[in-house]
């Protein structure tokens, strides 16, 4: 049995090291959201909410990676690849949230 | 050259067609390398989230109290400010190398360094007047 086709043939293994960026970016909210859970014995309320939305964007990265390597692996095959204009504001927004939130939290 | 990018590539979304509606798709390379750097950006604001969180939750017999709500706070906003600019650079880059105009200068950089200047000199003082 023959391995599969490679979906694109660049050296420089562009989509692999932007799919893997985007995965040790997960892993950082991820982290966040457990640290975020040692303010449990001090703002239960927020606390559970803050990890809870840590982990949604955690989870949503990973389940987006694949869709995002094939994508980004046929845009290099093609010598196009469409700016990823969503992921980047959903990120965006995600850590200014989480971030503003945190002050709340603190001042509170 | 077709400045319509509807016309262009009936493909592209609907944000990135508003937003980057400018120039010709640069080389795919470029974009992606703008994505990873967008991403240790993002990174880097989420360290800064995750130290001040930590400072309110663990240094409590470090740091009086009103001292480590202030330093949790200023931590926390360094985090927003590189946020910010993450996003906002990144799409400066992306339009520059639509129009292939030169790259604009990194403001978050000396944001950065600024930044984590004043809060090991913060840090240092109040672990030497304590």
């Amino acid at each position: 049995m023959s391995p599969a086709a490679p979906l694109h043939a660049d050296p420089g293994l562009q989509p692999e090291r932007t799919v893997l960026s985007w995965g040790r970016t997960m892993m950082l909210f991820a982290l966040v959201g457990a640290v975020f859970l040692r303010w449990l014995p001090h703002y239960g309320f927020w606390t559970v909410g803050l990890a809870l939305s840590c982990a949604v964007v955690a989870g949503a990265i990973y389940a987006t990676q694949r869709r995002r390597y094939t994508r980004q692996s046929r845009g290099i095959a093609a010598e196009q690849v469409e700016a990823d204009v969503p992921a980047v504001l959903t990120t965006t927004v995600a850590t200014v949230v989480l971030g503003l939130l945190g002050i709340l939290a603190v001042l509170s | 050259m077709s400045e319509d990018p509807l016309r262009a590539d009936p493909q592209r979304g609907r944000l990135s067609s508003r937003l980057l509606a400018h120039g010709q798709e640069p080389d795919p390379r470029f974009t992606l390398a703008n994505e990873r750097t967008f991403l240790a950006w993002i990174r880097t604001a989420l360290a800064f989230l995750a130290g001040g969180v930590a400072v309110e939750a663990f240094a409590a017999e470090v740091f009086a109290d009103p001292y480590r709500t202030v330093v949790s706070v200023l931590t926390i906003s360094v985090g927003l400010l590189i946020s910010v600019g993450a996003g906002m650079r990144w799409l400066n880059v992306e339009r520059s190398m639509r129009l292939g105009h030169p790259l604009p200068m990194p403001l978050i950089i000396p944001v950065l360094s600024f930044a984590s200047g004043v809060a090991m000199a913060v840090v240092i003082a109040l672990v030497v007047l304590d």
